[in-house]
């Protein structure tokens, strides 16, 4: 019998526990809301049909403008599902070519809710090159979010953080204030450095 | 009955509002916390309903900061975040704790329960 299970990866098991807890929490909220915006149009529909059976009269720009509020929440739930999906199968795979501009831009979107929270912005640079290493997928995503949710609870309210794809590193910066990550300890292959226009904080990959 | 609605899904509260509105109740909203301050200010509200996770200032620092200006007006939480922790939080300082989707004559019975908890 073949076994088609993949090797576990090389990331503590609290590290990838907690990655996928909190993308699941968050993930979840956001399909809460999206599910209670389609509830309150689907239900204002009725509204509008008891009331017109009632003889009021019908506004179709009004039932224009619910019907594109289902679909714009449809098409939310949509990039959400795929999202997930595309980090759930991210653990099919043992060892192979990760593409860490693709990496960030996945993980920034499953934080993206978690920084919308502090008014923090997530974006990612494209690196001139391609920046490929050959390593789990699903244990750099643990890796990269840890490092990112020390960023998103560490950084100034307000601020923008940008993920910076590199040869065998991934570097977020915007900080104003790393104060709290130098007092962390970490087991992960994390550095705060002080270069450039202001700290930065590098996962190294290599 | 005045009612404050207070969430950062923009889409989910200004259609609560309106269906509720249709229903007889005034019900004004807010996607913000600080307007949801101002408005609270220029009006007598019998009762918020609160979002708990909204970026910036959270439902239960919003509320907190409303039930010290405003000591008459009564909460409910509803929520997409159905966490232990936020369901301790929420129901020790609000009325009903509510978890998204909520079929809107739930939140009416609960926010009539609430209002006439008040009177009583």
């Amino acid at each position: 019998m073949t076994d088609n299970l993949s090797p576990a990866p090389s990331v503590p098991s609290e590290t990838g526990l907690r990655y996928v807890a909190r993308v699941t929490a968050s993930m979840s909220h956001e399909m809460k809301n999206v599910l209670a915006i389609i509830n309150e149009n689907c239900g204002l529909l009725e509204d509008l049909s008891f009331a017109a059976k009632k003889g009021a009269p019908i506004e179709p720009d009004r039932l224009d403008r619910t019907c594109r509020q289902m679909a714009k929440q449809i098409e939310r739930a949509d990039a959400i599902l795929k999202t997930m999906s595309r980090y759930a199968h991210s653990f099919d795979h043992p060892e192979e070519p990760v593409d860490l501009h693709d990496l960030c831009q996945l993980v920034a979107t499953l934080a993206g809710r978690l920084a919308a929270m502090r008014r923090i912005t997530l974006t990612v640079e494209k690196a001139e090159a391609p920046c490929m290493v050959h390593k789990h997928p699903f244990a750099l995503q643990a890796l990269l979010w840890q490092c990112l949710e020390l960023a998103i609870g560490t950084a100034s309210e307000g601020c923008t953080l940008t993920l910076r794809p590199q040869a065998a590193a991934v570097t977020i910066a915007g900080f104003d204030q790393v104060d709290n990550i130098h007092g962390r300890t970490t087991p992960l292959p994390i550095t705060v450095a002080g270069e450039g226009p202001g700290p930065q904080l590098t996962l190294h990959l290599a | 009955m005045r009612i404050l609605l207070v969430d950062d899904e923009a889409e989910f509260v200004s259609t609560l509002a309106e269906r509720l509105t249709m229903r007889g109740y005034q019900a004004d909203y807010s996607i913000t916390a600080g307007n949801a301050l101002d408005l609270a200010a220029k009006h007598l509200y019998d009762v918020a309903v609160l979002d708990m996770k909204m970026p910036g200032t959270s439902g239960l620092e919003l509320q907190a900061r409303l039930a010290e200006k405003h000591p008459a007006m009564r909460f409910i939480f509803l929520t997409g975040h159905g966490s232990e922790d936020d369901y301790s939080a929420g129901s020790r300082q609000a009325a009903h704790y509510l978890v998204k989707p909520v079929d809107i004559n739930t939140l009416i019975a609960k926010i009539n329960q609430t209002v006439f908890a008040n009177d009583r």
